[in-house]
Parts: C-alpha cells; sequence; structure tokens
C-alpha cells in the first residue's frame, strides 16, 4: 500500500502555497509531513483528502489515481473540535456512518475504542463536559473507528499528558503493525523521530528534504564531536571559534574534515581528562531547523 | 444518496431533541388548547353564574346597573328640545349613561377627573363639540352623534314642511333590502386564513432560517467542520441540513395546526357564533394544497441562502449582520403582500410582479390565489419559475458553502466568493 503526491501545485488567489509537491507514504510504515506553520501541511493533507481539488499533479494509491470511494480516510485534524452539546456515542457514531459504516457495525467499532482508550464511562455524556485531553481522545476515535487505510494524525500528541501520551504510543504503534499508512504532521520532533521511518519537509509550499530518516542522518557530514570534560575551558580554548557549548554544557567541535576524527579524538583523551566524547548525531530537530528555518 | 441519509436523520434527531423547540411547540399547542377550549369554559362559568344570578333576582336595584355605566353629558341651551335629545342619545347609546348639563367649566373638569367620560356641547341641530378625555383610535361615537342629529334634524323639517311626523319617520327608518354574491373570491372569508398562513410562512421562514444559518456557523466555530469537509460532500451536507429542517418545520406546523383543528372540532358548537373563527376553518382543500407547495419552496429557497451566508461567518456573533440583506428581502416581500391584502387589492401592478420573482413569490403568489382569481398558467409559471429557483439557489449555495466553511477570518465579500466558486 503507497499513497504518493505527485507534482502537486495549488494556488489560493494570487498566492501559490504549494510548488512541485511530491512524496510517498508506504504501509506499515509511519511518515513524517513537516514544516513550519503556514508551510503547506493542512493543504496537502486537504487535497490528499480530496477537500478540494490541487491545481496540477495527482495523488496516486498503489500507483493509480486513488479512487475516494475506495480508499478510506481518517483524520485528526490539528483544530480539534466535534459538537460540544450532543452525546459523546451519537457523534461518534454518526462520523463513522458518514465514512460508510452500518449502523451497528459503527457502534461496536465505537465502543471498542471507547474501551480502548479508557473513556467508556463517558459514553453518554456532552463533549464539552470532558476535559481538553478526554476530548482529544473522543476524536482520536473518529480516526480509527470507521477502520481506515489510511491516517492521518496532525499533531496528535498536543495537549496530552505523559499517560494518555504512552496510550496514544500504543495505538499508534499498532495502527502502525496492521499494516496501515500512517501520516503524521507535527512540530513535536521526538514524537516524529520515535516513530516515523521517512519524512518529508516543507518549506514555504516547496519540498527540501524527503526521504528515509536514517538515511538522512547517516548521509549528515559526521564532522562534530561532542565532549564532555572537566576540563572544557583548556579545550575551548584551544579550539577557539570552531566549537560552541551546547545546552547541557557539553563542547561540540567542528572539525574542518570528518575524516579527521579519529585522530582528534585519540588526542582529545590523551591530553585531557575526558568524561565522554563521541560523534555528534544530528537530532531531526538539528535537520528541521536547517532545512525549515529559512522561509522564502 | 446514504451519506445524505445519514445527515438528514442526524439533523433531523437534532431538531427533535432540541429542547427550545420541542418547549415552544408545546408552548404554542398549550396556548391554542387554551384559546380554543376558552368560549366551553365560559360557558360553564356563566351557567353557573346565571343559576347564581336567578336566586337573587329582585334584590338587586336597578340604579346600580345604571351607575356603573360611563357617563355622557349633553349641552343645549334650548330648554324645549332638551329633553327630546336625551332621549335620543339615551337610545343612540345604550351602554351610557346620559345626563343633561349646563356648565362648560365644570363638564371639563368632569371629563379630565374621570367623572364623565364623554360630553356633546351642541350649538344648534347641526354643529356641535365633542369633548373627551384621550380619544381612543376606534372612537367612533362621533358618527353616532352625527346620525342621531341628522335625524332629528330631517324629522323636524320634514314635520315643518308639512309631512305627518308617522310619515317622516317611515321615511328616515326605510330599511334597504340588499345581497352580495361573490363569483370569485370572498375576501372577507379569505383574510384570516390567508394572514395566518402568510404569517406563519414569515415566522417559520425567519425562524429556520437562522436555525440553519447557526447551525453551519456552530459547526464552523466549534471546527466540527474540519473533520465533517473530510467526511461528507457539501451537496449532501446542504440538503441534508436543509431538508431536515423542512421536515422539522413542517412537523412543527402540523402540529400546531393540527392541535388547532383538533381543538376546534371539540368544541365546535362553542364557537357557532363566531364568524372569523369558523372561516379559518374553512379552507377550501385546493388551497391547502397550494399553501403546501409554496411553503415548501418558499422555505427551501430560504433556507438554502441562509445556510451559504452561516458558511461564511466564522463565528456566530457574525450571522445577524450577514444575514441581513436576506431579511430586509424577506421582510419587505411581506409587507407588500400584507399591504395590499389590507388595501383589499391583490392584483396590483407590484403583487402580480412579486408573484413571479422567486424570493416573494411563496407569499404573494399564494395570497392572489387565495384572494382574488388567477389564471392557471400564472400559477403554473410562478411554481415552475420557483422550483427552478429553488434548485439553481440550491447547488449555488452548497458551492458557497463547499468554499466558505473553510475560510476563516473576517467574512468575505460577495465577489471574492464567487471568485472561489468560479476555480472550485
Amino acid at each position: 500500500m503507497v499513497l504518493e503526491l505527485k507534482d502537486i501545485e495549488k494556488s489560493f488567489g494570487e498566492k501559490k502555497v504549494l510548488k512541485k509537491v511530491s512524496f510517498a507514504a508506504e504501509g506499515g510504515k509511519a511518515f513524517g509531513l513537516l514544516g513550519r506553520n503556514g508551510a503547506g501541511k493542512t493543504t496537502s493533507i486537504r487535497i490528499m483528502m480530496n477537500v478540494f481539488p490541487s491545481d496540477s499533479g495527482e495523488v496516486l494509491f498503489d500507483g493509480k489515481p486513488i479512487d475516494y470511494a475506495q480508499v478510506q480516510f481518517g483524520y485528526l485534524p490539528e483544530e480539534r473540535g466535534l459538537y460540544p452539546k450532543k452525546k459523546i456515542i451519537d457523534q461518534l457514531v454518526y462520523f463513522a456512518e458518514l465514512k460508510g459504516m452500518g449502523h451497528k457495525e459503527a457502534v461496536s467499532s465505537v465502543d471498542y475504542w471507547l474501551d480502548r482508550l479508557g473513556m467508556t464511562e463517558h459514553r453518554n455524556k456532552r463533549l464539552d463536559t470532558l476535559s481538553k485531553g478526554n476530548q482529544q481522545k473522543i476524536q482520536l476515535i473518529t480516526a480509527l473507528a470507521h477502520d481506515p487505510q489510511i491516517v492521518i494524525l496532525d499533531e496528535p500528541f498536543s495537549g496530552l499528558d505523559p499517560v494518555n501520551a504512552m496510550l496514544l504510543k500504543d495505538v499508534v504503534r499498532e495502527t502502525i503493525a496492521k499494516g496501515k499508512i500512517v501520516l503524521f504532521s507535527s512540530h513535536q520532533m521526538n514524537y516524529i523521530e520515535e516513530f516515523c521511518d521517512s519524512i518529508a519537509i516543507l518549506n514555504s509550499g516547496r519540498i527540501v528534504l524527503s526521504g528515509d530518516l536514517h538515511e538522512i542522518k547517516r548521509n549528515y557530514p559526521r564532522n562534530r564531536l561532542v565532549v564532555r570534560s572537566l576540563q572544557i575551558e583548556k579545550i575551548e580554548a584551544e579550539y577557539g571559534g570552531s566549537c560552541e557549548r551546547s545546552e547541557n554544557g557539553d563542547l561540540i567541535i567542528t572539525l574542518g574534515d570528518p575524516g579527521d576524527k579519529g585522530n582528534a579524538m585519540k588526542r582529545l583523551t590523551e591530553r585531557y581528562d575526558i568524561d565522554e566524547i563521541r560523534v555528534y548525531e544530528p537530532s531531526l530537530n538539528d535537520i528541521f531547523v536547517e532545512y525549515a528555518g529559512n522561509q522564502e | 444518496m446514504k451519506q445524505f441519509g445519514k445527515i438528514l436523520k442526524f439533523e433531523l434527531i437534532g431538531y427533535l431533541k432540541n429542547k427550545i423547540f420541542v418547549g415552544v411547540t408545546v408552548f404554542i399547542v398549550a396556548v391554542i388548547a387554551i384559546v380554543m377550549f376558552f368560549p366551553r369554559v365560559m360557558e360553564l362559568f356563566d351557567e353557573k353564574q346565571s343559576s347564581a344570578e336567578g336566586m337573587t333576582q329582585g334584590t338587586g336595584e336597578e340604579g346600580d346597573n345604571a351607575g356603573e355605566l360611563p357617563l355622557m353629558l349633553i349641552v343645549y341651551d334650548k330648554e324645549e328640545n332638551a329633553e327630546l335629545l336625551k332621549e335620543a342619545f339615551s337610545a343612540a347609546f345604550p351602554d351610557h349613561q346620559v345626563r343633561l348639563a349646563s356648565d362648560l367649566k365644570e363638564i371639563k373638569e368632569q371629563i379630565i377627573s374621570g367623572y364623565a367620560e364623554c360630553a356633546i356641547v351642541l350649538e344648534g341641530l347641526t354643529s356641535y363639540t365633542y369633548y373627551v378625555n384621550n380619544l381612543s383610535m376606534y372612537d367612533s361615537n362621533t358618527m353616532v352623534i352625527n346620525e342621531v342629529l341628522q335625524n332629528i334634524y330631517r324629522m323636524s323639517a320634514m314635520i315643518e314642511g308639512g309631512i305627518a311626523p308617522e310619515t317622516a319617520g317611515e321615511i328616515l327608518s326605510a330599511q334597504i333590502q340588499g345581497t352580495t354574491e361573490s363569483l370569485g373570491k370572498d375576501q372577507m372569508q379569505n383574510f384570516f386564513y390567508t394572514y395566518i398562513m402568510i404569517f406563519a410562512l414569515y415566522m417559520v421562514i425567519l425562524l429556520y432560517g437562522q436555525m440553519v444559518a447557526t447551525n453551519v456557523a456552530t459547526e464552523k466555530s466549534s471546527r466540527a467542520m474540519e473533520l465533517l469537509v473530510t467526511s461528507a460532500r457539501p451537496a449532501s451536507m446542504m440538503f441534508g441540513k436543509v431538508i431536515a429542517s423542512c421536515i422539522a418545520g413542517l412537523l412543527q406546523i402540523i402540529a400546531i395546526f393540527g392541535s388547532a383543528l383538533l381543538f376546534f372540532n371539540l368544541n365546535d358548537t362553542y364557537w357557532g357564533s363566531n364568524e372569523i373563527i369558523k372561516s379559518i376553518f374553512d379552507m377550501p382543500l385546493d388551497l391547502f394544497g397550494y399553501m403546501l407547495i409554496f411553503f415548501i419552496l418558499g422555505f427551501f429557497i430560504y433556507a438554502f441562502m441562509f445556510g451559504a451566508v452561516g458558511s461564511t461567518a466564522s463565528k456566530l456573533e457574525d450571522i445577524n449582520t450577514s444575514v441581513m440583506p436576506i431579511t430586509i428581502l424577506f421582510i419587505a416581500g411581506f409587507f407588500v403582500v400584507v399591504f395590499s391584502m389590507t388595501s383589499g387589492n391583490t392584483d396590483t401592478v407590484l403583487m402580480k410582479a412579486c408573484s413571479f420573482i422567486p424570493f416573494t413569490s411563496p407569499m404573494a403568489m399564494f395570497t392572489r390565489i387565495a384572494m382574488s382569481t388567477v389564471p392557471w398558467y400564472e400559477i403554473l409559471i410562478s411554481i415552475a419559475l420557483l422550483i427552478g429557483s429553488v434548485f439553481g439557489v440550491g447547488v449555488l449555495s452548497a458551492k458557497i458553502y463547499r468554499v466558505g466553511v473553510l475560510l476563516y477570518g473576517t467574512p468575505p465579500k460577495i465577489g471574492a466568493i464567487l471568485k472561489a466558486i468560479r476555480k472550485a
């Protein structure tokens, strides 16, 4: 199962929102769609889900133009909201039915998910009587109850306490294990790093980086060392401009040539009292800031 | 189609579970019940009272009764005719106590203090001044006074001219026999139920139109729309909502008018003498059919517009200003119809034009059918135009809805929406 966006372009009025956007998400894996606010993530998702058409380009499912009558999407929008004054069970069943489920089927599926997320006691309450985190869990059910092939989660972890975040992580892992396509959109890079095998970074409507996350990291120049030592000032004095302090006080030394790192490590351990020394692995955060930091 | 059914069901249940909707319906039915059972209950009381009065009859003084009637003072300086005038006025105003008086200043004070209700100061048989404290809008006393004085003047003139008093009396009291047969519509009879129907149409369209607009804007402001647009087609959403509100409106009307009809039939005999009430329930069946047609079509055309406007507002507060143009259009149509109804001529050029314009034809054409004779082809053209417009407005509003629901911020200008629709 592969969902693919190919050369998607979209303008609103004079403003070009998407410029030749292409990426592919595979079944059984999680895909991270990253980008700053206004980069075009939501527009890409809406085009993917056929809320409005693109100006050019196509959405493919398993290599063929997608048939929206066949492929089901589950969507957790970033802007959360359901019917605040209606009973939870009523609206969850309604949304599952809108997605094509029969009534009985919808009720049993919703009941399963209410139980799975520990929300059964709230089944017959009005939505606005629930806390924000619990409302979010209810909203998550609308994305999962109709058993869609593709699940799109926009900022799924925002507003959840650590216990609920754990619960959601389990649910996401289960969903991935079922072979579904899971598409994440988030600013919380740690969650993306935890789940996503491949990513695409959008900047001002253009894909600036995409591919397998491990590969991206591996291809990143490995010319930096992280050093922890009590003699950090001396080392800093020796390396001068080519080093900087990280937030937790470690020293990060940038070498001119990645090939030097063996020698540099050897020299440092011989001359100073070193507690820890390792090659710096770029975090997704670093990658994101580098690629999405400057908006055109 | 399946989706449309689900939306329709969900929205309709939403209406029927709405406490305000149910409450208002029950309240109106209760009010109608009270009104309809009123004569029956009154008669029960009357029976008790009259039997009680029967017991005490004979002990009451007649003077008591006269003392309760409002006082009417007469000032006439020709003594010899004053008594005659008093008798004539007493006969003409049986619900007034007529008394002779002389001092104008005192009379004015008595009227202001409320001791006397009014005074007639005669300068002769053909001229007088009528004094009253607050002149009521419906005060018809001067008309009666004119008639009384005219009769007296004519009578005395005839007697002076040598005609015997009996003959003069006969001449003056000659009655003309006339009967009217209406070959078309009887406006007198049709007026009340037409008025009620037009008013019901007016109330329901404004009320439910607002409800549809609010419903859409609520979904938008609560952001349920974010999910809905990815779950259902905009056309299904729009038609589902509008048709659900139409069914809810019809159910409410059937509940109200049905219970009114039921209560009327239960109390039929007690209303026997009331022509107005009888005429309301005497509505011909074909007119009822027309009412249903115009009602549903008129409802649709406005509900679609209200829904489309609701989709362009992102906050509930914006609704009132956004729907203003539609409301004004509708109220203008309503006033044209009501004015022509009260003027008695429902076939003016303006009314004829209005009865073909889809936004006013539900009220205007129905009124013309009810109160005058309209050729069948005119009715057909009007209904055809209306049906065509309902579909046109429906499709257009679904398109506006599709564009509008994803727009947040200040309500967009009409031009911007139309541009977006053309692109979509």
